[in-house]
């Protein structure tokens, strides 16, 4: 009997997982400039910063990442008399409870500079925090490829010594007791700074801790750094100054003083560079369909026959040739669940066997 | 849809279609893939040149140059011609499906079946003559359905042939827009159930010659050229009507949306009153050759008298 299915057996499909890699670059510009700041969205409750890739009212804007800061109640700035005191110290104790967990007794842990959570040490009392958007992170960020360069010197308005910070090496050097899975340190690369653990990189969930020391005195680099603690003049900050009749000299003192919108400007706009690889987990199933020598040769196309007469026939004895520019995959009643088509007409006639490999990737 | 870059190598662009999606999102295991099967929707065979000057190798020359279509994510936009496996290779000639309307009911003047769907539109339409298919009282009428006629249409295979089996059609699905009719055996006394409705409202009814014989699939044995389409040996014939849907029979919704009204008396399908209508197409897919044809189909509603 003549038939136009042909059926898939186990030995026709197969799946495989593929991680696909792409690399994410983010300027500073783009952080801070290119737009004039309309790109970057601020909201009434004041909690966080979000960066578009363009001015965000725009429906071609693209969420890049949210900035934002918080401190411990712990840490020594916390103070109720400082602007938007609760809510930093909420910051800090909702990212701590998402990616670093709680304790035995349901007590919120604080983020650990080494993650040696259980043995304590040190911990990141005082945060900025980079959540960056899906979009970019896709599964997750690419272990060992980030790096984020960060002005820590200078003002605001003039801005110096450049430390970049990364997670070399992680590919291979990474922790695993995060509710929110697998993390990294970060280190700085280069200056007198290399080797002091300045944050973590949570790679599934897409978020960045740095701890606010990178701003402090011991990360100057060359004989030229400017002490970021204290500014060359009396009319630089770290934040962006909005705060009515307080200039943030520093960064302890930004904490203190300014709103976390302000803080957010400020550390944005000492960002330089931000270069990631993204992850996605593609997992495929193939479908080989086999075409033999004796299948599908003829055509059920309204234009293959003049008055049922094959046209590609000249007489009963010549082979019968058919051109496929499509496979269709099937339910068993027959329903159409999945197309492919082919860049161009492939020849079929019983000279040849065909082997069509459908991947659909899930 | 865009054409496929066909500079380089032969690449496969691969989609789910939306029944796929809706049936992987169910998560109920009804996505299962078992079977494929080809199509060559874009060829023209009739560019295959076997007179060409410059030899074989250039026979299909055009028919190899034809840029493909991107994949339709629309589960019923895309293979509708397939490709055929039939172990002979010595078949010459194919067969087809033909609408008789020698032996059946003729279509309208219109060039499409018109189907009424409420009893106004019959008391109307149905007392004047025309060509018209009851779909609301369809079992009290005579001759109201439409009849396909299959076999090889070329008086080279004379008719008295015996169809080779691999050529003779036992199974046909029909594929309707479920909102507007249901499709019933040829003398309307039998409203058949879908096998399936998709996610774009289209109904598909598989019609089998062991499961339907008699009322729907019969053998055509008659040799003689009387009231037949088929100029050569004959396969099966397939014989439907339909029962109009509820939404139709009692709202002009769709009419208003889908469809066009036509004025009394002067229009193409001369009424006798004001109507709507809306024009479809009947699908008819042989599930052994693989042959596929459109039928156009009309439906009419009476307007209410203003």
């Amino acid at each position: 009997m003549a038939t136009t299915f042909k059926s898939l057996t186990t030995s026709d499909k197969v799946s495989t997982r593929t991680l696909l890699h792409e690399a994410i670059p983010l300027t500073g510009t783009i952080l801070s400039g290119t737009y004039s700041d309309n790109n970057i969205k601020n909201f009434s409750h004041g909690m966080f910063q979000s960066v578009y890739d363009y001015p965000y009212l725009s429906s071609s804007a693209n969420h890049i990442m949210d900035i934002t800061v918080g401190y411990s109640s712990d840490s020594g700035l916390s103070s109720s008399a400082n602007t938007q005191n609760s809510k930093k110290i909420n910051i800090y104790n909702q990212m701590a409870q998402v990616l670093v967990g709680h304790d035995h007794t349901g007590a919120i842990l604080r983020f650990d500079q080494d993650g040696d959570i259980v043995s304590g040490g040190t911990k990141l009392n005082e945060c900025f925090f980079l959540n960056f958007s899906r979009l970019l992170t896709k599964d997750e960020i690419k272990k060992g490829s980030f790096a984020i360069t960060v002005m820590t010197g200078g003002t605001y308005a003039a801005r110096l010594n450049d430390l970049v910070i990364s997670d070399s090496g992680a590919a291979s050097d990474y922790r695993v007791n995060s509710p929110a899975g697998e993390y990294a340190v970060l280190y700085p690369e280069s200056g007198g700074a290399v080797g002091r653990k300045v944050g973590l990189i949570y790679y599934q969930a897409g978020i960045v801790v740095l701890t606010a020391s990178i701003f402090g005195e011991s990360n100057k680099t060359g004989s030229s750094a400017t002490n970021p603690f204290v500014p060359n003049t009396g009319s630089n900050y770290f934040g962006d100054g909005d705060v009515s009749g307080r200039i943030e000299t520093n960064v302890p003192e930004m904490f203190r003083a300014a709103e976390i919108s302000s803080s957010c400007n400020g550390f944005r706009n000492r960002l330089v560079n931000i270069a990631f690889n993204n992850t996605v987990e593609l997992n495929s199933t193939i479908y080989f369909c086999r075409a033999a020598h004796n299948e599908f040769n003829y055509s059920a196309n309204p234009t293959y026959l003049t008055e049922s007469k094959i046209r590609v026939k000249n007489e009963a004895a010549d082979s019968p040739i058919s051109y496929i520019t499509t496979v269709g995959l099937f339910s068993a009643d027959n329903e159409m669940l999945a197309v492919a088509k082919l860049s161009e007409p492939l020849k079929k006639d019983p000279t040849n066997e065909l082997t069509l490999r459908v991947r659909l990737d899930y | 849809m865009a054409f496929l870059d066909n500079s380089g190598d032969i690449i496969l662009d691969a989609v789910l279609t939306d029944t796929g999606r809706m049936r992987l999102a169910k998560g109920d295991g009804s996505f299962s893939i078992s079977q494929f099967a080809l199509g060559d929707d874009e060829i023209d065979y009739s560019l295959y040149n076997k007179t060409h000057a410059s030899g074989t190798a250039y026979y299909d020359l055009e028919i190899l140059q034809t840029p493909v279509l991107e994949a339709f994510t629309n589960n019923v936009s895309s293979l509708n011609s397939r490709l055929i496996t039939i172990s002979d290779t010595n078949v010459m000639y194919m067969p087809v499906m033909k609408i008789n309307e020698l032996a059946g009911p003729a279509r309208h003047a219109v060039g499409a079946y018109v189907v009424m769907v409420d009893s106004d539109t019959e008391s109307s339409e149905g007392t004047a003559g025309g060509k018209y298919i009851y779909g609301f009282n369809g079992a009290a009428q005579g001759d109201n359905y439409i009849r396909l006629d299959q076999g090889i249409d070329n008086v080279n295979v004379a008719p008295a042939t015996t169809l080779s089996p691999q050529l003779r059609e036992t199974s046909y699905m029909v594929q309707i827009d479920n909102r507007f009719a249901s499709i019933t055996d040829a003398s309307n006394t039998s409203i058949k159930v879908a096998r399936l409705i998709d996610d774009d409202n289209i109904a598909t009814y598989v019609f089998s010659e062991t499961d339907d014989a008699s009322t729907m699939v019969t053998d055509n044995g008659v040799t003689t050229g009387d009231n037949q389409v088929i100029a050569g040996a004959r396969g099966t014939i397939l014989q439907f009507s339909f029962q109009a849907s509820t939404e139709l029979n009692t709202s002009i919704q769709l009419f208003t949306d889908l469809g066009s009204t036509e004025v009394a008396s002067s229009g193409p399908m001369s009424l006798q009153a004001a109507s709507y209508y809306i024009d479809t197409n009947v699908s008819v897919l042989g599930l052994t050759t693989g042959y596929r044809i459109d039928i156009p189909v009309r439906f009419l509603k009476k307007q209410a008298a203003s």
